[in-house]
């Protein structure tokens, strides 16, 4: 029994050690996240997602990247990038702090060495004066017969694919967490109002905050040559009805309280009216392009509003009123500020000024900063492995008759062989000119 | 006025860069040092022209060239013949050119072929588009893409030469002859790849780092970001098989003639085929 399982462990391991696994896990996910950009995704296009064939949707094709199995896929692949890590660990770490120089001729890189003659002291001394030049790091044999060196530079680049390979951990951790412990949700408000944030409409996950928001001002802003500057919000956070925070965002200029990130969305237009029935006065504000209606007390009268004839410099709206559930309106007409008109002898409709409707996304993402420190980490680890190549040179010097002597040296070709055969050529060249 | 200089500029732009493709095949077959000479000189009137059209579109309308699909070709163009021109000067390697500059001349006729005056103007950006992480966004994208472009070239020369040399006999005659050797080709390739797939990895990164300031989610999967990812495990899949498979020479360059389809796959394809948060780019 016991012998069974650490066989299927050590099958395992074997299987998840292997990177012809994790490219064809990549190659997979790859060919997946294709998919998912040609059938109609849920979070983007419902209308679209809810036509696609019943198969599609039990197999998770229109929720792709949400899908159990997707989730699956990735999972694996952290699980092998771990694995091949553990496994490359020893000897990244050998490789950069326990080089050892070679004691024979054969322990020198066979593919890529050269020989240089020359009188044994002045051999061991010009190779030593090189290297310390050009900076490398080196270590001398203790026994000085034969006597031998090995050198490395930019020896930390070694870490480069290891870090970069767990930064994709990290990444995928970072995900977890946001989408376990975070939630995201919306709200559409007007200026002067306050609403806790526990009735925003949430798309994902629940909140437990208690505070509430208050909505001090919400602009559309434009510059001088008509071009839209921006959507601002000003904002104001209430714990127990006492303002604890206030900031104004705008879109890229999100506000964050107590790891709760606004994010200005969007923004809507909308009017203010002043509804006289009788000599009591309602106030009404309706949103754009028929958002909302006002549907006056004792009636069967629905108006609605749109804006899309005024600037902020003239305030003008177009105003409908419709009849029960009729499909034309029966009143239509333009107010500008001020104007009163009567409505259908019901009431009495004054419009007083534009509105704003400010549209705010609602985050909290507790793995937003690991997100970034996986960029990070990952961007290290590709500057490392890309511009920050190791480079190793040993040699060994063996004495022939006398003072004389013959220094055998070779790199380790690494990546780029052209470039190491380069160092190589340097190395020999500058000490056969030190030593003549 | 400066409206008018720009269209100049890119007509100029245009032309440069018609003159150097046609110029470099001449120059790989009649081997005459002047023509070779005009060549570069021609691709560096074509980067400055393009510089100079990118630079006046930022002053007129006070952005980063980035509202519309006219001006990220623009700033994708600069890209290859910035890093085409890197490449020629520090490897000496003039051949290249004549692979790599078929790819912004065609650029370039896609814009005059499929966009009209009114497609080319400058477009009032969305408030989402007013950061400064976008900038760095286009700027790693444009250089990425740039390098990606010459290691295609390079993939190609690659494989050109090893179909008319057959089994390692070398030719001494011919235009494959002034090609470097295919060890050479080869190891430039990657190094174009290897300079490309961090910068790749730095424009996916700036762009969620903008997409999590303006939408609050550092990523959405929309085709545009997974396309970019999938090139980024094409490319990641090439540096793979070559390290640990030794996979060089044939599989490499096809692999990098491969990714670059990629690369124009997310470019084009994505915002003429596919739906998505970045549509509104063109
Ligand atoms: C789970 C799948 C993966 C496995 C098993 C794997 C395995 C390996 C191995 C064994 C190496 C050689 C390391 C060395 O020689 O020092 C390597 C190199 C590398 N890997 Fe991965 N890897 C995987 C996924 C990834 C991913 C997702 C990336 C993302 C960028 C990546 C990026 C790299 C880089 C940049 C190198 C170094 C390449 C170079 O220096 O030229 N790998 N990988």
């Amino acid at each position: 029994m016991n012998e069974n399982s650490k066989g299927i462990i050590d099958r395992l391991w074997g299987a998840f050690s292997s990177m012809k696994l994790g490219l064809t896990l990549l190659g997979i996910i790859a060919f997946v996240a294709g998919i998912g950009t040609v059938i109609p995704q849920e979070a983007m296009d419902q209308g679209k997602a809810q036509a696609v064939g019943g198969l599609w949707k039990t197999l998770g094709f229109t929720h792709l990247y949400s899908s159990l199995w997707f989730r699956l896929l990735l999972g694996l692949l952290c699980i092998n990038l771990i694995v091949c890590s553990t496994k490359r660990l020893r000897s990244i770490y050998l490789r950069t702090f326990k080089l050892t120089p070679p004691s024979k001729l054969a322990q020198v890189p066979q593919k890529n060495k050269q020989v240089v003659k020359g009188e044994l002291a002045s051999l061991r001394e010009s190779v030593q004066e090189f290297l310390r030049q050009k900076g490398f790091r080196v270590t001398l044999s203790d026994q000085s017969n034969p006597w031998s060196f090995i050198a490395t530079k930019r020896r930390l680049g070694n870490w480069g694919s290891l870090i970069t390979h767990l930064s994709f951990v990290v990444l995928v951790v970072g995900a977890l967490l946001g989408s376990l412990l975070g939630f995201k949700g919306s709200f559409t408000e007007e200026a002067g109002k306050t609403l806790p944030i526990q009735a925003i409409q949430l798309s994902k996950g629940t909140v437990s905050e208690t505070f509430s928001v208050s909505i001090n001002s919400a602009e559309d802003r434009f510059l001088p040559n008509g071009e839209r500057d921006n959507w601002y919000t000003d904002m104001s956070i209430l714990e127990n009805g006492q303002e604890v925070a206030r900031d104004t965002l705008s879109v890229n200029h999100p506000f964050e309280y107590k790891g709760i990130t606004f994010y200005q969305a969007n923004f809507s237009n909308g009017a203010r009216f002043t509804a006289d029935m009788g000599g009591q006065k309602n106030p009404v504000v309706l949103q754009d392009q028929g958002q909302s209606y006002y549907k006056a007390p004792g009636t069967d009268l629905y108006l609605v509003a749109n804006l899309s004839g005024s600037s902020s410099l003239k305030p003008s709206v177009l105003y409908q009123v419709y009849k029960g559930t009729g499909a034309d309106p029966i009143q239509t007409g333009q107010l500008t500020s001020g104007q009163t008109i009567d409505v259908q002898g019901k009431y009495k409709l004054t419009f007083d000024s534009l509105a704003g409707f400010t549209g705010i996304q609602v985050k909290k993402d507790p793995g937003v900063a690991v997100i970034w420190l996986g960029c990070g980490l990952l961007l290290g680890g590709l500057l490392l492995a890309f511009y920050w190549q190791p480079l190793v040179i040993s040699g060994i010097l063996q004495s022939e008759k006398g003072k004389r002597g013959s220094l055998t040296v070779g790199v380790l070709s690494g990546k780029m062989p052209d470039s190491t055969r380069k160092a190589l050529e340097q190395f020999v060249s500058s000490v056969t000119k030190m030593i003549s | 006025m400066l409206a008018s200089l720009e269209v100049a500029m890119f007509y100029s732009l245009v032309v440069a860069t018609t003159l150097c493709m046609l110029l470099y095949m001449i120059w790989l077959g009649s081997k005459n040092e002047f023509i070779g000479r005009l060549a570069t000189f021609f691709t560096i009137i074509a980067l400055i022209a393009d510089t100079f059209a990118i630079i006046l579109r930022m002053i007129t309308s006070g952005h980063p060239p980035l509202s519309n699909g006219y001006e990220f070709l623009l700033t994708f163009v600069g890209g290859i013949l910035a890093v085409y021109l890197f490449a020629e000067f520090r490897y000496k390697l003039r051949s290249l050119g004549a692979f790599v500059m078929p790819i912004p001349c065609l650029l370039l006729m896609f814009i005059i072929m499929s966009m009209g005056p009114e497609e080319r103007i400058a477009q009032a950006v969305p408030p989402a588009l007013k950061s400064q992480w976008l900038t760095f966004h286009v700027i790693t994208a444009m250089f990425a893409y740039g390098a990606f472009a010459v290691s295609f070239g390079l993939g190609i020369m690659y494989l050109l030469k090893l179909s008319k040399e057959g089994n390692g006999e070398k030719l001494s005659q011919g235009i494959v002859s002034r090609f470097p050797s295919l060890e050479v080709l080869d190891e430039l390739a990657y190094k174009v790849v290897g300079f490309a797939f961090p910068l790749l990895t730095l424009c996916i990164i700036t762009g969620a780092i903008w997409a999590n300031y303006a939408w609050g989610t550092y990523w959405s999967w929309d085709p545009k970001e997974t396309w970019s990812l999938i090139t980024w495990i094409i490319y990641a899949g090439y540096l793979h098989a070559r390290l640990m498979y030794g996979w060089k020479g044939k599989r490499a360059a096809w692999m990098a003639v491969f990714g670059f389809a990629a690369v124009l796959f997310t470019f084009f394809g994505v915002n003429y085929f596919l739906p998505g948060l970045h549509s509104y780019a063109q």
